[in-house]
């Protein structure tokens, strides 16, 4: 037996947690040829049975492009600080893909580590993440390569595998996710066949071991050589969440805040002396795999990737992960 | 209402420090009475008036600018004024496309004989201002994404693979360059031994405009280079070459003559086949004209607020990646005003205040430079309508200077130049 969903009920589902004041994102076409996981302001802007993957990742929704973190006013010799004015309603996250939840469990790692990320843990701790499990994959994808699968359901707390007929077999990982499907789904004993995904794509295991032990390798400029040195690949990555910290105001006001920040960018790396330690784009790429397969499993034991080829489908120059290691997991 | 009464506007006037400010002094010493809300920022001329400040100006809660220096012919620095007014000519056009309060934006020429001019003219933009109300920048009308016309996107055909390779080929083993930059399968590839020629493909989604690789120095590092262009890359590299950015003799151009390659921009394509090219393989037959300003009049018959509400809503998606920049040919600066923090100009949240001052500063840094590549707008992961900013200077340029950039060889800067001939409508 199995719990089922149509997406008319779905689409209803999503009306009620708008009109409840949640904040629901998911899918949504922002222009002409552009899906972004996105806020939905009308249960009809949710784009579901996509074949494509958004290009960006629900991460933003716990980890933002910007947050403030304090505001700072001076008044005569008087400096006040304020706390920031975000207000945290409930979220729901909505058609997110295994790849993308996945990654939540593995930034968990990174912002509960020495300190513990406050406002990232508030975000967790409201958001329920329903993702939508995958009936196909395109030729960037390789999350099998990393030990998930299309019907993964690792981060999420719930998810919805495609029955074919316009409806959802219901699967419910969490307290969180029976929560918000209580009395909404039907027992059925229909239940999804589970896609298999793509083929393995690259070893983790070997890209590492090659980055720890061939760090000079010519290989590496050859891979990369191609690569425009922009953050595209780092700020729609699930896993990447590296921030810089800004002041920015003036003599009156202003605020500190957090901002992404990529590997890929020479200013990452930049000492006050001017000396750069990572001073070429083949440099940075090479971190930037590195990061992934060596230094995050070796510090929390597991890699810094879902596999949902995000950064081999929108780099403008054709790398990614994918592109870059593909030579070594054979080689 | 009675707030309505206390609202005294904020007004920034940047003035040279020759004639504009000489000016407001002497208004001040003869003792004639103006409007205290102005305050002024004394800079060395014009010319040296940096576009962005009047976009901090407003971000700092100003309620209108002034811009004002000496009259033409009476420069200090003999035609700082003449470059200036070439720049807000175009800059003008940009703000307005972005939704700006023209109404809010002034230009003067006030010499330092004219205290009475200064007090005419800051006693107006006052009054002018007062009956306008505080600006709210960046507070636009939400709109429907508007209807541009159905885009043809013309594909050609790619017989000419073969014969590309073999020049490329020929070139490497010859030893007439070290390596050849070209499309490979999955994208741009290096190609630096004759017999790798066969990794080079040309096909539809040879999109990349390879010219920006030649500023990168693990590029220049392999040697001499030949290109692979399109018509369309190729303008890129006369600019390049107009601005001393490239040795043209120490490239070899290998012209692809394109038919289109199924994208928007390919619609009434004017340089289908290269005309500077070392050798020209294929020949492509000329494309059916089209009115690529059109799109813009879409947007331009929007009100300001309509605009300012469609590209606020635009704007709030950019993550601030940089592939914008990281993939054009004419952003080769070493280092980008926006990463530049000792003093940070630009902020670099994604914010909209942030967002805006980058996409204005990247835009208008194009202006009079851009060759309409669209580069920045297919690799934009968050699909801003970048190529409507490029378009609006390109048409700036285009109707106001008679400009096109890489177009001719011999053509100069555009905003590098002016004439004494220029248009100042604008400007009291």
């Amino acid at each position: 037996m199995s719990e089922i969903i149509s997406q008319d009920l779905l689409r209803q589902c999503v009306g009620e947690w708008l009109a409840a004041g949640k904040r629901v994102a998911g899918p949504r076409q922002v222009s002409w040829n552009r899906v972004l996981y996105a806020p939905l302001k009308t249960p009809s802007e949710l784009l579901l049975d996509l074949n494509e993957r958004p290009v960006n990742s629900i991460k933003e929704f716990f980890f933002p492009k910007h947050e403030q973190l304090y505001g700072y006013k001076i008044e005569g010799n008087d400096i006040r600080l304020t706390d920031p004015e975000e207000t945290l309603p409930e979220q729901v996250i909505l058609g997110g893909r295994p790849c993308d939840a996945a990654a939540l469990p593995i930034l968990d790692h990174i912002f509960n580590w020495d300190f513990k990320d406050s406002q990232y843990n508030a975000r967790r701790a409201v958001t329920t993440i329903v993702t939508v499990a995958c009936t196909t994959h395109d030729d960037a994808c390789f999350c099998t390569s990393v030990g998930l699968a299309p019907t993964a359901e690792r981060g999420s707390d719930a998810i919805l595998l495609p029955l074919g007929d316009g409806s959802y077999e219901v699967r419910c990982e969490t307290e969180k996710g029976k929560t918000l499907f209580a009395g909404k789904t039907t027992p059925s004993d229909k239940t999804a066949t589970e896609y298999a995904g793509p083929e393995k794509k690259i070893d983790p295991a070997k890209v590492g071991a090659f980055a720890r032990d061939h760090f000079e390798d010519p290989l590496w400029q050859q891979q990369t050589l191609a690569c425009l040195g922009c953050g595209i690949c780092a700020y729609n990555c699930p896993t990447c969440h590296c921030f810089d910290i800004v002041d920015e105001g003036n003599a009156a006001g202003g605020e500190r805040a957090r901002n992404w920040d990529s590997c890929q960018f020479p200013l990452f790396t930049l000492h006050a002396s001017g000396h750069n330690p990572r001073n070429s784009q083949p440099n940075r790429q090479r971190q930037r795999v590195y990061h992934k397969f060596h230094i995050y499993p070796e510090k929390f034991g597991e890699v810094l990737c879902t596999g949902c080829g995000s950064c081999t489908r929108n780099c403008p120059a054709g790398l990614g992960i994918v592109g870059i290691t593909t030579e070594i997991s054979h080689g | 209402m009675s707030e309505t009464k206390a609202f005294e506007p904020k007004i920034i006037a940047f003035v040279c420090n020759w004639c504009t400010y000489l000016g407001a002094d002497l208004a001040g010493t003869s003792r004639l009475e103006y409007p205290a809300n102005v305050r002024l920022v004394r800079l060395p001329c014009t010319g040296r008036i940096d576009f962005n400040l009047l976009i901090k100006a407003f971000e700092m809660k100003a309620d209108a600018v002034l811009v004002s220096g000496c009259h033409p012919g009476d420069c200090h620095y003999t035609s700082g004024n003449y470059h200036a007014r070439r720049r807000w000519m175009l800059f003008r056009d940009l703000l307005d496309l972005l939704g700006f309060d023209m109404r809010r934006i002034y230009f003067s020429w006030i010499s330092g004989a004219e205290g009475h001019k200064f007090r005419q003219v800051i006693t107006e933009i006052t009054e002018e201002t007062r009956k306008l109300g505080p600006y709210k920048l960046y507070e636009g009308k939400p709109v429907a994404y508007p209807k541009f016309s159905e885009t043809v996107m013309p594909l050609g055909d790619f017989s000419t693979e073969a014969e590309m390779r073999s020049t490329a080929r020929t070139l490497l083993s010859d030893g007439s360059v070290q390596v050849v930059i070209g499309y490979g399968e999955r994208g741009p590839v290096f190609v630096t031994h004759a017999k790798d020629a066969g990794k080079l493909v040309w096909n539809r989604n040879c999109l990349t405009n390879l010219t920006a690789y030649l500023k990168r120095k693990e590029i220049k590092a392999l040697g001499k280079a030949a290109i692979v262009v399109k018509g369309c890359d190729e303008r890129a590299l006369l600019v390049l070459e107009q601005e001393s950015q490239i040795e043209r003799e120490n490239l070899h151009v290998i012209g692809m003559a394109c038919e289109g390659l199924g994208i928007p921009k390919c619609a009434g394509c004017m340089v289908r086949q290269p005309r500077f090219a070392d050798e020209v393989i294929g020949t492509a037959k000329p494309a059916e004209a089209i009115d690529h300003y059109a799109a813009l009049d879409v947007l331009m018959a929007m009100s300001p607020e309509e605009r300012m509400g469609f590209w606020a809503e635009q704007f709030d998606r950019c993550q601030r990646c940089y592939a914008c920049r990281q993939v054009c040919p004419m952003c080769f600066c070493e280092q980008c005003l926006t990463d530049k923090n000792q003093p940070q100009e630009i902020d670099t949240s994604a914010t909209r205040k942030g967002i805006f001052a980058w996409q204005i500063m990247r835009a208008f840094h194009q202006a009079g430079r851009c060759v309409g590549c669209g580069e920045c707008t297919r690799v934009c992961p968050v699909g801003i309508d970048l190529w409507a900013l490029n378009l609006a200077l390109e048409r700036s340029a285009e109707k106001n200077f008679g400009y096109k950039a890489g177009m001719e060889k011999s053509a100069g800067s555009l905003i590098g130049a002016y004439s004494t001939r220029d248009k100042e409508e604008f400007i009291q």
